[in-house]
């Protein structure tokens, strides 16, 4: 199985993957868009800043599970030594920040028309900081370290150490008071969204998620040419 | 609709800078990620341009990846 996952095995994949993706992304993405700022319907409490959401929902979906996924492979490095999991953890860490920002600037947006600030540290909020510091911290890691074992073991010990963050952040809003909305969308029982909000929603995270592949494909792509660079230096 | 969303300056302002901060960050981290890829694999092409013809052709032999960014590179010369 793990031989299907190697570098070499997936390249030729990649190429294909990044030329479908972007042949259907922009179609997603007007589709996504037409949904969301004219199709959907305002809120009846909050009106058109409702519209925030098909953004900062999805970002802030997309920083969570890229996170949980490092920590998740980097338990899987600590046990099997497999150099391929670090590469996509390091692919996917730059995404992973990326949108934990974009989830807190837009949320910022949402924030200020809704609640009358731009900015609260209550429980989520706070959360949601402290996981954009170990994304900040994971890849400092091994863009300070040089060597690469001692960089593998201290990247993978920060992503496992911040996954004690990610069940933090998901029910922050139900241990502690705080400002930011319960989750309207569940996977287990019911969800208390309207389909008619539900569908753009789906739209923009399905949107993010293609542009995430995207940009995760061509960061995979760079990491396994870098090592190969390092090995035609060796000869 | 997007009229009212036009015309309520205050909110529409908020609505407006979310979506074209997200859409113009996105497009940014695009161009700057596929920049490295193309100077990743320009390096690249280059370094085994530099090999002797029998270390190249190790190279190509035993480098599915190497043929493959060759390839990729003189299509774009």
């Amino acid at each position: 199985m793990f031989n299907l996952l190697s570098p070499s095995n997936i390249f030729s994949f990649i190429e294909k993957l990044i030329k479908f993706l972007n042949s259907i992304f922009f179609i997603i993405l007007v589709v996504g868009l037409t949904f969301a700022l004219i199709l959907s319907p305002p809120d009846y409490l909050q009106g058109d800043v409702v519209r925030i959401m098909y953004v900062h929902v999805p970002s802030a979906w997309i920083s969570l599970a890229s996170y949980s996924l490092i920590a998740f492979l980097s338990i899987l490095n600590f046990i099997f030594k497999i150099k391929n999991f670090y590469l996509i953890n390091k692919s996917i860490a730059p995404i992973g920040l990326f949108f934990t920002c974009l989830a807190i600037v837009t949320g910022s947006l949402w924030g200020q028309p809704t609640w009358g600030t731009w900015w609260v540290w209550d429980a989520r909020l706070t959360s949601i900081i402290v996981l954009m510091f170990f994304y900040i911290f994971y890849i400092l890691s091994f863009k300070l370290i040089k060597d690469e074992k001692k960089s593998v073991n201290i990247s993978s010990l920060i992503a496992i150490i911040g996954a004690i963050n990610i069940p933090i952040i998901k029910y922050s809003v139900e241990w502690w008071n705080t400002l930011h909305q319960p989750a309207s969308i569940k996977l287990v029982g019911s969800s208390s969204i309207h389909s008619s909000m539900l569908l753009p929603l789906m739209l923009m995270l399905l949107v993010l998620l293609i542009y995430s592949a995207l940009i995760f494909l061509m960061k995979y792509k760079t990491e396994i040419i870098r090592i190969k660079k390092k090995n035609i230096k060796r000869l | 609709m997007i009229e009212n969303l036009l015309l309520t300056i205050n909110y529409g302002y908020f609505v407006w800078s979310s979506f074209l901060i997200t859409i113009f960050a996105c497009l940014l981290f695009f161009i700057k990620t596929r920049k490295t890829l193309r100077k990743y694999e320009k390096d690249f092409a280059c370094e085994i341009e530099k090999l002797s013809q029998e270390d190249k052709n190790l190279v190509l032999a035993n480098s599915k990846i190497a043929n493959q960014v060759l390839v990729s590179q003189n299509k774009t010369a």
